[in-house]
């Protein structure tokens, strides 16, 4: 006769990320059934766009993957931009790439300290935290804001770069690049490590496939999918980078891929702060006084690669100042979803290690 | 001279029975109290050890360098309320933190802490089998764990008990036979090379080491130390009360002092260890030059111990309790075997 153990890991846990629910059924430490409940952080932020208007509802999105704003800034930006047909001048787009990219190694630094502390690694946590708060000093000398940034605008970013901003990124990733290989070798270099990733939460490319699955998770599983170079936005087709892929399918495999594409990161801001060109930094049509004139019309769907994944954005309107529909396709929601076909038969453990590696934002999830 | 009869004079007036009586619990006191104090020390310097090897400052704010933090955070958990789960048993509930507590205090008037200058020696326990009675009284701290995890009716309890328990049962073996190596080498004195019947009693241990046994006895070195984390439950072998998975383990439904209680057993137990460790292997209060002054050896030696610790509690994630478990039965007691072998070839053919 099976005699099962149920433990409700969450709302409330110490190491999930962010408040989501997964009943366990476990048999002794083996995992026999993962359930997931989603829905504690739902904010409405959908249905609250329709509310505002098109430049009002950046705040929303900051939200959304909080740690991967200028992200999702993009993603919706470039919906919109769509809509209105909305030209975006050249020294713009390659500031957004910047900061879009800042931002994704902020994100993965914060996703790989959390990693170690979910197997009880506190070093590592503190040195990822200290990198990115000097990420996010360059944000608050751009922006004013340190997470939730709220930096880009329609038809352009809210401040031009100056030569300080500039210094202090090139100092930033001078700095940062012995220091990410430092944080690496903190992990690669402990026997324990390899010993709970090596083999555990492999995900097969069709399972992922038939999830849904995008970013590093996909990418991890062996398919080169990425939509900064299958279809490329901004300038990602101007610069040189690589897409990384791993065949091992397991976390050790995420991981490696995971630091890897922090270093193409690396290479892309460098290439574009060599390619910045002077210019405007807005659109003319969409200057201050004129933003909340802004209308639009159609319907318009964008996706970019966020930290987590493809990140899509669907915006309908219907003629006046404010949207008739927004719908966003969040990554970090399909990549949830396959948690239990991934733990099944694996050690309670295990399913720590495997949300740590997944590293999903509930603000993203539930929004 | 030791320090009993020392306060056994300065009461004689009052008669021998209560004069020694009183010489007991004073001397029990001094030793708990002095423990205590260079504990807190010890915790101070881990915290700032650990805050540099994570780039923070570490505490810096209460007392002149933050060195009352420890302090602070003791009344912080005597001020907090103690939530009691419902559906508990009761009496388990509230005698499980008592038992790791007082067990765990018992534990240090055991041991053999040698001289201090003008006080003499200050070892409390004068038996002839202080080596089985520590171990006895390290024994009841399982129980302490059982009844806090059972006690509680929590899921996330019961598996931080079963685990508690499985690291208790696999560990304590090799640890065992590793001090049986220990009894052996010791039953024949260096000096003379006769038998001695001094093997049980850490006393004898300690005066008859002119060679520190973890010379003689690397292996068996290894094999406690890591034992003794184990048993301490540190990490990398915290899965008992792993943070990340089972929230506290089976300290999870315990808040306020009660929680205070099974943490000072946490800390308290890596300190009896390393104290155990320097007394077996390293020679305990004997150094270098000899001097009236052993304690003090036998301190360095001990904090040099729970500084290494520390530095694997920083450094490395937390194991998986199979592989866990696998350490304990697959590697250690068959290692701590062999060194039960050599140690019988030691003492018939070496020495």
């Amino acid at each position: 006769m099976a005699h099962y153990t149920e433990l409700n890991i969450g709302p409330i846990h110490p190491s999930i990320h962010g408040i989501l629910k997964f009943k366990v059924k476990l048999q002794e430490e083996i995992i026999e059934d993962v359930e997931i409940t989603l829905g504690f952080l739902h904010r409405n932020a959908e249905k609250i766009c329709e509310l505002n208007y098109y430049a009002d509802n950046m705040v929303y999105f900051d939200r959304m993957d909080y740690l991967d704003a200028m992200n999702m800034e993009v993603g919706y930006l470039t919906a919109v931009e769509k809509l209105m047909d909305m030209e975006v001048p050249e020294r713009a787009q390659w500031i957004r790439m910047i900061m879009a990219e800042l931002n994704r190694l902020g994100a993965r630094l914060v996703g790989l300290g959390a990693f170690g502390l979910d197997m009880g690694m506190l070093t590592p946590f503190f040195h990822c935290f200290i990198e990115r708060e000097k990420i996010q000093k360059i944000f608050v000398e751009a922006s004013g804001g340190r997470q939730e940034v709220n930096y880009m605008s329609i038809g352009g970013v809210y401040q031009d770069f100056n030569d300080q901003i500039i210094n202090d990124i090139r100092e930033f990733l001078k700095e940062f690049k012995p220091y990410l290989e430092d944080i690496y070798s903190m992990f690669m270099h402990s026997e324990i490590f390899w010993q709970r990733n090596d083999g555990v939460g492999i995900l097969e490319p069709d399972v992922a496939l038939d999830y849904g699955v995008t970013g590093p998770l996909l990418r991890g599983s062996g398919v080169a999918y990425d939509v900064r170079k299958d279809a490329p936005y901004m300038f990602y087709d101007k610069v040189n980078f690589d897409i990384p892929i791993s065949h091992k399918k397991d976390n050790i495999g995420r991981f490696i891929l995971k630091v890897e594409e922090m270093r193409q990161s690396i290479r892309i801001i460098e290439q574009s702060l060599d390619k910045i060109p002077d210019g405007p930094y807005f659109n003319n049509k969409a200057k201050k006084s004129m933003m909340l004139r802004l209308k639009g019309d159609g319907e318009a769907f964008s996706r970019i690669e966020s930290d987590n994944g493809e990140f899509g954005v669907y915006v309908r309107g219907n003629g006046t100042f404010k949207p008739w529909r927004v719908h966003v396709r969040s990554p970090a929601f399909k990549n949830i979803s396959v948690v239990p076909v991934m733990a099944k038969g694996m050690m309670i453990a295990d399913l720590i290690v495997i949300i740590g590696s997944i590293d999903t934002v509930i603000g993203e999830i539930d929004r | 001279m030791n320090l009993l009869t020392r306060i056994h004079e300065w009461f004689s007036f009052l008669g021998n029975p209560a004069s020694y009586a009183i010489g007991y619990i004073l001397e029990t006191l001094f030793i708990i109290i002095f423990v205590a104090i260079s504990f807190i020390a010890l915790i101070y310097i881990f915290r700032k050890y650990m805050a540099r090897i994570q780039r923070r400052v570490g505490p810096n704010r209460v007392g002149k360098f933050g060195i009352l933090q420890l302090i602070a955070d003791a009344f912080k958990l005597i001020g907090k309320e103690s939530i009691l789960p419902e559906g508990r048993d009761d009496l388990a509930y509230k005698i499980a933190p008592l038992i790791i507590m007082i067990a765990t205090l018992v534990s240090f008037i055991i041991l053999p802490f040698g001289d201090l200058a003008y006080f003499g020696s200050l070892t409390i326990t004068h038996s002839k089998i202080t080596l089985i009675l520590l171990f006895g009284i390290l024994s009841i701290l399982p129980i302490g764990e059982i009844l806090g995890g059972m006690s509680t009716r929590s899921n996330y309890a019961l598996i931080g008990t079963m685990r508690a328990v499985a690291k208790d049962v696999s560990f304590e073996v090799p640890m065992l036979i590793s001090a049986l190596a220990i009894v052996m080498v010791s039953s024949r004195s260096f000096v003379t090379g006769s038998a001695i019947t001094g093997g049980f009693n850490l006393s004898t241990i300690v005066t008859d080491q002119i060679i520190p046994y973890g010379i003689i006895e690397p292996l068996g070195l290894i094999v406690f130390f890591i034992s003794m984390i184990a048993r301490a439950s540190y990490s990398p072998y915290d899965l008992a009360e792993s943070d990340s998975e089972l929230i506290t383990g089976y300290t999870t439904e315990y808040s306020g002092m009660r929680f205070g209680l099974f943490y000072i057993g946490l800390f308290g137990m890596i300190y009896l260890g390393s104290f155990f460790i320097s007394i077996l292997y390293l020679a305990g209060s004997n150094g270098p030059v000899m001097t009236d002054l052993g304690f003090i050896y036998l301190f360095i030696k001990t904090d040099i111990l729970v500084l290494i610790a520390f530095l694997v509690w920083v450094s490395l994630p937390r194991i998986r309790i199979d592989k866990f478990v696998n350490l304990g039965w697959k590697y250690l007691l068959p290692l701590s075997v062999i060194n039960l072998i050599y140690a019988g070839f030691f003492i018939l053919y070496i020495r």
